[in-house]
Formats: C-alpha cells, structure tokens, sequence
C-alpha cells in the first residue's frame, strides 16, 4: 500500500522532500522494510540518515519509515515525526477506502446474486423444484461444497428433503438440525467442526430455521464453506434464506389456489353428471300427480330420482342417495341409478323388491370396496289401481298421508343397498287414491340446521304434510324447499336436497 | 367433533364426541382402517357423545364392521342417544349392527 500511495502522491512526497531540503537537510526519503523506496536527491539513499520517524497504521502495525540526513535537533524531529503521523493517517485513510470499496463491489456482486436467484426461483411452481434450486444457488453463491435443504408440510404430507451432494451428511443429522432450529429458533453456526464431533467429512456448517407462514417448516443448512462463515457471509446466508422462505410461501399459495379451482372444475363436473342424468320431463300417468326436484348442494351429494315410463308395463319411480360427497359420489350415484334402471326396463316382471335384491347384488362388491352405501326407496303404480307397491332399502324420509288420516313416516324395511350381501327388503303395499299422498325426500331436508345448530328433523316435515296436503304436487314441493330455506336462514346448504312426491288423483 | 381412544380388556374402544359427519369424519376412519385390518380384531365405537351422525359417518362404521368381518373380527357399536339412534333405525343399520346401551355391556358382550 505504502507503494502505491508513492505512487500516486509522489509530486507531494517531492515537494515534502524539498521543504525538507530547504530546511538544510542534505536527503529526504522513504524506506521500508530496510530497503529504499523512493529519496531526494536521487544520489542520496540515505543510509546513514540523522533523523528517523515510523510510519505506523492501526496504532501498532509499522509499514516503513521516514528518513533524513544532514540535520539534527529536537525541532527536526518533532518536525519529521509529525510528518510520519500526518503520511501515516492517509494510509490508513486509504486503507478504509480500499475496504469499503471491495466491501461495495462484493455487495453488488451478492445483490445481483440475490436478484438472480429470486428470478430464478420464479420459475418454479412447486416446493420441491424451490429447494433444489435454492440448494444449487446457494452453494454457487457462498461457494460451499455442500447444501441442504428440509421443508415439513403443515399438511401431514411428507416431508421433502433435498442435499447436494446427494447423501454428504447423513438425513439423520439433517433432521437433527431441523429440530434444534425449531427448539430454538436460533441459525446454529458450527465454525470448526472436528472429526469426533460430526459426521464425517464435515469441517464447517451454517444453518438457518426458515420462518414460513409463522411457523419454522423448512430450514437451510450450508456446509463446508472454504475460508468458513464471516459476519457478510452470514448476512448473505440470512438473505438467501428469507428470499427462500418468500417463495415456499408464494409457491404453496399457488398450489392453494390450484388446488381450489381444481376442485371448483370437479364440482361443476359432478354437479352437470347429477342433473343431466335427472329425468328431463316429469311423466304424465293416469291417476297420480307428480312433481320431482333436486337441489344440489354447495359440495355435490349423490341424490337421484328417476321415473321409468313405458307402454304396457307399470310406472315406476326411484329415489335414492348415495354417501359421500363430490365427482366419487355423482359417478358412484350414476352406477346405482343405472343398475336400479335397466333392472326396472328390462326385468320380464319388475317389482320394486326384484328391482332392490338385484341391484344389492350387482352394487354390493364394488360398494363394499370403496366403502359407500345407498339408500333407495323403489315404487311402481298400475294406473286405474290406486294402489302402490314399494320397497324402501334404508330411505329415509318418506312420509304417507292418506285423504282421511295423519301424516305418517314410513320405516325402511331393509337396509341400504350394499351393506349385505343379500338385500332382505320385500314388497310393501299403499292406497295411493284420490288425495293420498307420498312424499319421498332425501336427508338433506331433515338434515338442514338453524342458527342454534338444531336440526329440521323428521316432525316439522310431518306437521308441513299435514299442512300442505290439499295442495297440488308441485306446491307441496315449493312448501318443502321453502320450509328447509327458512328454518336453515339462508346458509350454506350441506347436502343435496331431493323429492319426489306423489299425490293420488282422480284420473 | 372430538375423538378418543383407549384399550380396556383387549378391546380397542374409540369415543366420538359431538358432530361425526362428512366434515369431522376423516381422523375416525383412520383409525378404525388401523384397526380392523388386524386379525381378529375386536374394536368397540362409544357413541354416547355423538351429537349427530349423518350418511357418510353411517358409511364410516358400515366400510369398518365389513373390514373387521373380512379380518374375523368384531365391531360393536354402544351408548347411542336416542337422535342418532333413530338414523340407524331409519336407515335399519340397527339390523347390521351390534348395537349395546351401553359400554359395559359391550365389554361384557367381548369377554364371552
């Protein structure tokens, strides 16, 4: 440093020489470490000088000396000594301004580093591709030799974690690391590692816990940094982290809000598969009035109805309500409306218990493995009978108000379709004349709750028939939707909500 | 809805305390999955907390009582109040299930 200030300050160092010269000095020179650097005049090189004075930086280190030959006195060397000092303190000026302008230029270098791993990153869309690529950017950043990183899923899922080198330090020790962050909440900085102490092959370590969504779920272990972790490494190590820790936050919002439109489209998808296998029309048969509607819920259920219309044979309906919910429950609804279906068109004679055994029987295995039972209330009118034949397998509620009597819930007599291996339900017969009437809904109705968390249940529904009977089919099922609307005060709406009604008429 | 579980006398027994329906669910069929794949496993469902049960928390206990049959093993239902009751009489799963009053009489049932 000493020559490079010579350097660029020598037209000063000849004009101090000169002064000095004026003074009567025969010589004026710099040296160090024993050797001559520069001296006026230049026949001069002042070995046997007169007066000496250290040029000494950070109050101790001695970098050179001042020297002058041919005077001598107490005046001279205060004079030269103050010289030195003056000489002294603009190199150690100089010597923070070197410093301070290395420290910029690295600075700059890790900013942009920073930037480029932040653009980086933005071109991944998952946690684990963000890993990896915090990982590499890492070590190329810091120079280390190895980098790890471990992210634990709030979610239960499996905990991701990513090393490069693969395999460097056991996952063991890994993990280690990540519980000692999440205790403390504290970068673990091991500066010298021996061999007893660690793994092997590891000399040095840096980890820092990665504060995501106020909650320590990842953490960033660097390993093996030549030269170790100074204060600025260790700044720039925080930065990474942070920088990591913004974009697993950004990634897993993204994948929240994939996930959710995900689910959207598989609603819609469930809701359009429910209603476009609903009858399209209702039927028109001679001596019965009939009104069918359902009202799918925010979150798809598996509640069907369905009429089977064809000359020479009985009608028949079908209510019934698949468990679960979503895309599984229209699809598992389509296959128990279509074997009810094609058993009630094609069977040579179709009765609602024939209809019931043999669904049971095609639905039962598949059913059982996916773990999902259907309810299902089957009925079949002959026009000019007034008479109809049902079999109910675990529906509930269907409820019967004959023109001279009460409303009544009629009980299944059997259970649902695929809970055993053989369906136990039998024929049942009811007066459906002239102002008798059948109303067949699905839970989704006794299931609606008030603000007190009380549920509709079965009562109100018997006291609305009771009320309602006079009415026509199709008012009685408004009288219904309105009911369950007013009592559950416009919330959400849990479960699909379906009815078939039936009310006998003059034909 | 809250869960419990405990062993007495070799029997697994799980409470269910409050809603137990498509929303709450998903911790109980884990377990009882845990459960009845065990050979000869005998496992008891204490609903005398049990607000509410709706089809898909039917559906739960219908998948575990096959499970456990397809294993040679039991699974005993107990302590129903009389709301959740009647759904399984609605439904005539009172027909499919062993059902008791109460856990005594469960564990009695077991040690037979």
């Amino acid at each position: 440093m000493l020559v490079s200030i010579l350097s660029s300050q020598y037209a000063r160092f000849a004009a101090l020489a000169e002064s000095w010269l004026a003074l009567g000095a025969s010589a004026f020179g710099v040296w160090q470490d024993g050797h001559p650097l520069v001296y006026w005049p230049s026949s001069h090189r002042l070995t046997n000088p007169s007066l000496r004075a250290p040029l000494i930086i950070q109050g101790t280190e001695e970098i050179g000396e001042l020297r002058v030959a041919g005077i001598t006195g107490t005046a001279f060397e205060q004079r030269l000594r103050a010289d030195a000092e003056l000489i002294s303190y603009l190199l150690q000026l100089e010597e923070e301004l070197q410093q301070i302008t290395a420290d910029l230029v690295t600075s700059q270098d890790q900013q942009l580093a920073l930037y480029r791993l932040t653009q980086r990153m933005r071109e991944y869309v998952t946690v684990e591709q963000t890993l990896d690529v915090v990982v590499k950017e890492t070590m190329r950043i810091l120079k280390a030799d190895v980098c790890s990183m471990l992210f634990v899923p709030s979610s239960g899922q499996d905990a991701l974690l990513v090393q490069q080198p693969e395999g460097f330090l056991p996952d063991d020790y890994l993990w280690q690391l990540y519980w000692q962050g999440l205790a403390t909440e504290q970068p673990i900085h091991l500066p010298k590692v021996r061999p007893t102490d660690g793994p092997e092959g590891l000399y040095n370590l840096l980890y820092l816990p990665l504060r995501i969504r106020n909650n320590f779920m990842a953490g960033l272990a660097i390993i093996n940094r030549s030269g170790g972790f100074g204060t600025p490494d260790i700044k720039l190590s925080k930065a990474i982290a942070d920088q990591a820790s913004a974009q697993i936050d950004r990634v897993l919002l993204y994948q929240e809000m994939f996930d959710q439109a995900k689910l959207r489209t598989e609603m819609d998808l469930a809701r359009r598969v429910q209603l476009e296998l609903l009858p399209p029309t209702l039927p028109s048969i001679a001596g019965l009035d009939i009104y069918a509607h359902s009202r799918p819920a925010s979150e798809v259920g598996g509640d069907f109805y369905d009429f089977v219309v064809q000359d020479g044979r009985p009608f028949i309906f079908v209510i019934g309500d698949v468990t679960g919910k979503g895309l599984s429950a229209a699809l598992l609804m389509t296959m128990t409306r279509t074997a009810i279906h094609s058993k009630a068109q094609f069977m040579p004679y179709p009765t609602p218990e024939a209809i019931m055994r043999q669904s049971n029987e095609d639905l039962y295995n598949d059913f059982t493995r996916v773990g999902v039972f259907a309810t299902a209330l089957v009925g079949q009118f002959e026009p000019g009978s007034n008479v109809l034949m049902y079999a109910n397998a675990g529906h509930a509620p269907v409820i019967y108000r004959p023109c001279d009597g009460e409303a009544v819930l009629l009980r299944a007599d059997s259970t649902a379709i695929g809970i055993l291996p053989v369906n136990p339900c039998r024929n049942q017969r009811l007066r459906l004349g002239p102002g008798d009437l059948l109303v067949a809904a699905t839970d989704g109705f006794t299931d609606v709750r008030d603000h007190d968390d009380d549920l509709l249940g079965i009562e109100r529904l018997l006291q609305l028939v009771n009320a309602s009977h006079h009415k026509s089919a199709h008012e009685i099922a408004e009288a219904f939707f309105a009911e369950t609307e007013d009592f559950g005060q416009g919330g959400k709406q849990d479960d699909d909500q379906t009815l078939v009604i039936l009310k006998g008429a003059v034909s | 809805m809250e869960m419990k579980t405990r062993l007495v006398d070799k029997v697994n027994i799980v409470d269910i305390i409050g809603r137990f329906d498509a929303n709450t669910v998903a911790p109980v069929a884990a377990w009882l999955e845990q459960m009845t794949t065990k050979p000869g496993c005998r496992v008891l469902v204490n609903l005398s907390e049990t607000t509410f049960a709706d089809s898909t928390g039917l559906a739960t206990l219908v998948q575990a009582m096959k499970r456990a049959q397809q294993h040679q093993g039991e699974i005993y239902l107990c302590g129903m109040r009389r709301s959740v009751y009647m759904t399984f009489e609605l439904t005539r799963l009172d027909k499919a299930f062993t059902i008791f009053a109460d856990e005594e009489h469960a564990l009695k049932a077991f040690a037979k």
